[in-house]
């Protein structure tokens, strides 16, 4: 079966309640002789925070930009919401909320016309946009700015701003690249936290990000890019027990000593621990899980390479 | 009614700004200067019983303003509409706008209607100084809303070129640039095409091979077509609208009173609108003005349309 054939069921498939929320099969992106991205291939479950991780120029926003309709894949084939957005553009748009990488806004309008405005632009019925506005700047904390100039708001309440104006049609999918890119920590928490919460009321959120920390808190499925190329998909803890990565516990004992030892699971981690307790008679004083974090992750996948 | 929201945005955004009172301030005060000036130069001399002097004055006040008003817009309008998508990419709020469900020529369109409402509103702001023309008589009401209408209808064009020539542009002032080249160019190419037709035609030493340089070049340009419309109908003497008009005409003639030589004896189309009754054959200038500068506008148009279908293709 091809990969177009099965997209082609997967199309089919993403409309219904449990199909993926995006589905990329073989794109390919080039820019004569570049190839911005390379015959990536990965699948977005709905619901899922998916973390698209990648350095600077691994082709990141270039998806992104193929995944909101903004740009033409050279090859391959992309659903999104039930739609190919090289087919069906304003399908796609009608249910996907995209936060570009740059942000801009328009600083002459108030922040409830910055709003109102792309409720016209998504024709959304003008009676329902005085609730809309409400909630989406009750959802982003900006309600005491509602009558402020845009041009007033703090670099994290743009960013805020623009998140709502991605909600305003209350897209299934959020597409956010470097939602978090310029933000000082406090504006960057508050942003994961709304993230969160938007997971948390079942939006499909697939984010980009430098800060791999904040991205491993809240992303259940990951894929990393480097160079155009995809390099591995999944949820993170399957990644790496594909790359062979086991769990391992560090122990340190009474005496100062200390040993790491590879565990299947968290029954082989208790019974290791029963064995040096009880049965060896060891002084325990520290059992630790190490934690194979997405950095770790990132870092003994990709390679460096940059294009 | 679905209104398309790109006009009400820019309009608020465009009257928020300081700059739309200076403009409006500037616009009103250069066409009250230009009243005041063809009036000290005309009507001082006028005797002030001589009635068919005072209606000249008239005539010269409201002709002058509208020419003036003419070149304020070709001047105004890439200064306003150059911005239009150039300046939309320039602050990073195209891709924004395009995953939005406004389709590219909403945009476009959103944002010439934007521009025209804004030199309307310039347009209405100065209608003070034609009422002075119309006092000291020489016109009718017929006339300034004539007049009027051209100076839009020259503004909804020249805004749509412009805002189609913005959507090219990576940079407000690359897209600045080349609006200014352009209305200067659609200002002088037509008289310029003519008098290098011209000239060359009185320096060929055959009699026998000239052919008087078409004329219809000439119509290729919106201060002719606003002298065809605004020049009036009434026989109360002349401004430069009428010198503007009575020039095309006198082209016209010596190409066989055709617009192309090459085509003499054109049909009698029926429009006559000349204040003493000469016959006008062909098509009248105002509509073929209309007609060449629509199909420009139209031709931006449907390119700046193509380029903002997949915005990041040329973002590059």
């Amino acid at each position: 079966m091809t990969a177009v054939s099965t997209v082609a069921q997967e199309v089919a498939g993403a409309g219904a309640e449990l199909g993926p929320a995006v589905v990329v099969s073989g794109l390919t992106k080039r820019y004569d002789d570049v190839f911005a991205v390379q015959d990536v291939d990965f699948t977005v479950p709905r619901g899922s925070a998916f973390g698209l991780i990648g350095p600077n120029g691994a082709g990141k926003s270039t998806t992104f930009l193929v995944l909101a309709s903004l740009l033409t894949p050279t090859a391959g084939r992309v659903v999104v919401a039930g739609a190919d957005p090289a087919v069906d553009a304003p399908a796609v748009r009608a249910r996907v909320g995209y936060m570009p990488d740059v942000m801009g806004v328009y600083d002459n309008l108030r922040v409830d016309e910055y709003l109102q405005f792309f409720a016209a632009a998504f024709r959304l019925p003008r009676a329902s946009w005085p609730g809309l506005v409400d909630g989406l700047l009750e959802l982003v904390d900006l309600t005491v700015k509602r009558q402020a100039l845009v041009s007033s708001l703090s670099r994290g309440m743009k960013q805020r701003l623009s998140l709502a104006r991605a909600l305003i049609h209350d897209p299934e999918v959020l597409i956010l690249d470097e939602p978090a890119s310029g933000l000082d920590p406090r504006a960057r928490v508050e942003l994961r936290e709304l993230l969160a919460q938007l997971h948390g009321l079942g939006k499909t959120i697939i984010v980009s990000s430098h800060i791999l920390a904040e991205l491993e808190e809240m992303c259940t499925d990951v894929a990393i890019m480097e160079a155009g190329r995809l390099l591995a998909a999944g949820p993170p803890q399957r990644i790496l027990e594909e790359l062979g990565r086991t769990r391992t516990v560090r122990v340190r004992f009474a005496d100062g000593a200390d040993a790491t030892f590879p565990v299947a699971d968290d029954t082989a981690q208790a019974a290791l621990l029963r064995q040096l307790v009880v049965d060896d008679g060891r002084d325990v004083v520290e059992f630790t899980e190490e934690h194979h974090g997405l950095e770790q992750l990132f870092l003994s996948i990709t390679e460096g390479i940059v294009q | 009614m679905i209104v398309n929201p790109v006009i009400g945005r820019e309009i608020t955004e465009r009257l928020r700004g300081l700059r739309a009172f200076i403009a409006l301030s500037a616009f009103v005060l250069v066409l009250t200067l230009t009243a005041f000036l063809v009036y000290e130069a005309a009507g001082v001399n006028a005797d002030a019983f001589d009635l068919a002097a005072r209606t000249r004055v008239g005539r010269q006040v409201f002709e002058s303003v509208i020419l003036i008003m003419t070149v304020l817009v070709l001047f105004f309008v890439p200064g306003i509409a150059a911005g239009a998508i150039a300046g939309e990419r320039e602050r990073q709020t195209l891709a924004t706008l395009q995953v939005t469900m406004l389709r590219p020529r909403s945009i476009l369109s959103g944002k010439v209607v934007a521009t025209v409402a804004y030199l309307g509103l310039l347009v209405v702001a100065a209608m003070p100084v034609l009422a002075v023309a119309y006092l000291l008589g020489g016109i009718r009401v017929v006339d300034i809303v004539r007049g009027l209408a051209a100076v839009l209808l020259v503004a909804l064009l020249l805004a749509t070129m412009v805002v189609a020539i913005s959507a090219f542009a990576k940079r407000v002032q690359t897209a600045t640039v080349l609006a200014y080249a352009f209305t200067v160019l659609l200002v002088i190419a037509g008289p310029l095409g003519f008098g290098v037709g011209a000239l060359l035609d009185a320096r060929s030493d055959d009699v026998g091979d000239r052919v008087a340089a078409p004329a219809v070049l000439l119509t290729v340009n919106p201060i002719v077509l606003v002298s065809d419309i605004g020049a009036g109908t009434t026989d109360s003497g002349g401004g430069p609208l009428s010198a503007v008009r009575d020039g095309v005409d006198e082209a016209k003639e010596a190409n066989d009173d055709s617009w192309v030589a090459l085509f003499p004896n054109a049909p009698d189309q029926g429009f006559d609108n000349d204040p003493l009754g000469r016959p006008r054959t062909g098509l009248p200038a105002w509509l073929l003005s209309t007609l060449s500068l629509a199909g420009l506008a139209a031709l931006l148009f449907w390119g700046a349309a193509r380029r903002l279908r997949a915005p990041a293709e040329v973002e590059r």
